[in-house]
C-alpha cells in the first residue's frame, strides 16, 4: 500500500490517481495522519503544497522516523521537505515557475533514467533547493535546461525519491513512466 | 398567450420567478410551492436527500444558490468578522411550472424608473496596489501560486430586475446566465462558466482562464494565437486545469478524469474565452454533497491551492462577498444537477446593487493592469444602469 500525505494541496488527489494506476493507495491530511497506515503502507509519499519545509514538522517527524525503513516519494514541497530534513536550505528564486512547462534533463548517472534523457514536466514551485548541496548518498539527477535548477533527487541505498517537478500534471509528458520506474525501484 | 406577454404578466403579478439559460434559449420557473433557506446547519439536511430513480418530472428539482460562505463553511474554512447585509446564505426554490422560452427575450419597461448610476468602489487603487503587493510576496514565498482580489461596486437603486435581464441577454448571450426575482431581492448574472454539469455518473467542469475582447481584428483564430502567446494567461489556465482535475479526482474513478478540451476559444458576443472541458465518472456511493465539497467554491475565481488561498483571501476580504463566487443552479430529484460559478452578476437586495470583479495575482501580473481589467468587467453591468 502507498500512503500519501497530503499538505493541503489542489494537486494532490492527481497524485492519488496516477500512483493508483500502480497500487493501493490510501491518502491523509498530513495533520490527521494514521498511524497504523504508516506503519502497513510500504511506500510514504509527501504530496506538494503550499509554503515552506519548515511549516511541516509532523512531515518531517515522519520522514525521519521512517528513512532507510522504507521507500519516500517527495514531490513538489515534498521533495523540499526531504532535502531540507537533511540539512539543505531552501530558498525563494528570482524566476517562479507556476503553471509551466520546462525541458529537464537526466545529468547523472547513477539516476534510474538513461542519462542525457530529455522530460517535458509542469512545474509549480517559488522555492527551490539551494547548491551547492552535498549530503551522503543523495544525488541530484536531473536539471531544469534552462535555468539548471535542481529538479530531482534519487538516493538508491535507503530508497528515498523526489521531484521538484509535478509529475501527475497534464502539463507533464510520460509522467506515468517516471512514477512506474520509481516504484519498481 | 404569447410567452413574452406571459414574462410581462408574471413579472407585474410580483410572484417570485427564476430564468435559466438552456441550450436552445431560456427556461422560466415559477409558482414555487416551496422556499428553503440554507444556513451552515440545514444544508446537509438539504444536500442528503435521497434521489429517486424512478422517472422525475421536469419540475422535480430545487432551483437557487449558494453563497460564498456556505461554502466556505461546507469545507471547513471559517471567515473572520466582515461587513455583512445578511443576505441569507443560499435559497433554493422547489418550482411547479417550468416553461420554456427563446433567446429572444424582450421586455419592455414601463416603469420608467430613472435610473442612479453613481457606483462606488469598496477598495480605491492605492490600497488595491498594497494588497496586489502583498499577495505578491505570498507567492513569491510560496504559500499561494494564484490569487484572485475581490473588488465591488455599489450604489443605492431600484431596478426592474428583467428589464436589466432582458437588456443583457440582447449583449452578452452567456452560457450560464440566470436571473432571480423574489420579493425582497433579485440577481442579474451573465456568468459564462460551468461549474458541474452531473448526469447519472458522469461529471463535467469546464473552467475558463483567459478573455480577450472582440474588435475588427481579433477573430477566433487570433484569439487563439493571443492565449498561445500570452505566458501569463497561459500559466493562469495550466493552473486551473490541474486543479480542476484534482477536484474531479477526489469523486471519480481512478483513470477516468480526463482533459477533452485542452485550452479552446469560445466565441461570444463581445469577446472570447479560453477554456478547458474535463470529464469524470463519478465513484461508486458519492453523493451530491461529497461532489459538492469537492468542486465549490469553483477553483477559477479563488485561485491555488484553494484552501490556503481562501484562508488568504478571506483574512484580507472586509466585505462579505454574498452570492459572487458562489454557485447557482440546480438539483433534480434524480441526482442529477448542474450549477454554474456566480460571476459578472448584479445583486440587488434593499435597494442595494452591488456588483463584484476579481481579476488574478501571479507573479508577473501587474497592479494597475488588474485594476483596470476589473473596472472593465464590471463596465458591462454598470452600463446597464442608464
Amino acid at each position: 500500500m502507498i500512503y500519501i500525505i497530503d499538505h493541503n494541496d489542489s494537486f494532490t488527489h492527481n497524485i492519488v490517481h496516477q500512483f493508483s494506476l500502480f497500487d493501493k493507495v490510501e491518502c491523509d491530511n498530513y495533520n490527521n495522519v494514521n498511524k497504523a497506515k504508516l506503519k502497513k503502507a510500504s511506500i510514504i509519499v509527501f504530496s506538494p503544497g503550499p509554503g515552506n519545509p519548515k511549516d511541516y514538522p509532523i512531515t518531517s517527524k515522519i520522514y525521519k522516523e521512517f528513512k532507510s525503513k522504507k521507500k519516500i516519494i517527495g514531490i513538489c514541497l515534498g521533495f523540499q521537505q526531504i532535502l531540507f530534513c537533511e540539512g539543505a536550505k531552501i530558498v525563494e528564486q528570482k524566476k517562479i515557475y507556476h503553471g509551466f512547462q520546462s525541458s529537464i534533463q537526466v545529468i547523472n548517472d547513477k539516476s534510474l533514467f538513461y542519462k542525457g534523457r530529455k522530460f517535458k514536466v509542469g512545474r509549480y514551485h517559488s522555492l527551490k533547493l539551494k547548491e551547492p548541496f552535498k549530503i551522503k548518498n543523495f544525488d541530484i539527477t536531473m536539471r531544469c535546461l534552462e535555468s539548471n535548477v535542481a529538479m530531482s533527487f534519487e538516493n538508491s541505498k535507503d530508497k528515498i525519491y523526489g521531484f521538484q517537478f509535478h509529475p501527475e500534471s497534464f502539463l507533464t509528458i510520460n509522467g506515468n513512466f517516471l512514477i512506474k520506474k520509481i516504484l519498481l525501484a | 398567450m404569447n410567452k413574452q406577454n406571459l414574462l410581462a404578466d408574471l413579472h407585474h403579478s410580483g410572484k417570485p420567478y427564476i430564468i435559466y439559460k438552456s441550450n436552445k434559449g431560456f427556461n422560466l420557473y415559477t409558482n414555487f410551492s416551496k422556499k428553503i433557506i440554507l444556513n451552515k446547519k440545514n444544508i446537509y439536511k438539504f444536500l442528503n436527500k435521497k434521489n429517486i430513480n424512478k422517472k422525475c418530472k421536469k419540475t422535480d428539482l430545487f432551483i437557487g444558490f449558494f453563497g460564498y460562505e456556505l461554502l466556505n463553511n461546507l469545507i471547513g474554512i471559517k471567515i473572520p468578522k466582515q461587513k455583512n447585509i445578511n443576505l441569507p446564505k443560499g435559497i433554493f426554490y422547489k418550482p411547479e411550472t417550468k416553461i420554456d422560452l427563446t433567446n429572444n427575450l424582450n421586455y419592455r419597461n414601463g416603469d420608467n424608473i430613472k435610473q442612479k448610476n453613481n457606483f462606488k468602489i469598496n477598495i480605491n487603487k492605492k490600497t488595491y496596489t498594497k494588497i496586489f503587493d502583498k499577495f505578491k510576496k505570498k507567492i513569491k514565498s510560496g504559500e499561494t501560486y494564484q490569487i484572485k482580489i475581490c473588488t465591488k461596486y455599489k450604489t443605492s437603486s431600484k431596478i426592474n430586475p428583467l428589464d436589466f435581464f432582458c437588456r443583457l441577454s440582447k449583449t452578452n448571450l452567456a452560457p450560464e446566465a440566470f436571473m432571480i426575482k423574489d420579493k425582497n431581492y433579485s440577481i442579474i448574472s451573465c456568468s459564462p462558466e460551468n461549474l458541474i454539469t452531473k448526469k447519472s455518473s458522469l461529471i463535467t467542469t469546464k473552467p475558463i482562464a483567459g478573455t480577450v475582447k472582440k474588435n475588427k481584428n481579433m477573430n477566433k483564430v487570433k484569439a487563439l494565437n493571443f492565449f498561445r502567446k500570452n505566458l501569463k494567461e497561459t500559466k493562469e489556465h495550466n493552473m486551473i486545469v490541474d486543479m480542476e482535475r484534482n477536484d474531479l479526482s477526489r469523486i471519480c474513478k481512478v483513470g477516468s478524469v480526463k482533459l477533452s478540451k485542452k485550452r479552446v476559444v469560445e466565441e461570444y458576443k463581445d469577446l472570447f474565452h479560453c477554456v478547458s472541458l474535463i470529464k469524470g465518472k463519478l465513484k461508486k456511493g458519492i453523493k451530491n454533497i461529497d461532489i459538492i465539497k469537492a468542486m465549490m467554491p469553483g477553483g477559477s475565481v479563488i485561485g491555488c491551492p484553494k484552501i490556503s488561498t481562501l484562508n488568504l483571501l478571506n483574512n484580507q476580504e472586509k466585505e462579505n462577498r454574498n452570492i459572487y463566487t458562489g454557485s447557482f443552479g440546480y438539483i433534480k430529484f434524480n441526482g442529477d444537477m448542474r450549477f454554474n460559478i456566480i460571476i459578472r452578476s448584479i445583486l440587488n437586495f434593499k435597494n442595494i446593487s452591488e456588483i463584484s470583479v476579481a481579476s488574478g495575482v501571479v507573479v508577473d501580473s501587474n497592479a494597475k493592469h488588474e485594476f483596470n481589467e476589473n473596472y472593465i468587467k464590471a463596465k458591462a453591468l454598470i452600463d446597464l444602469f442608464k
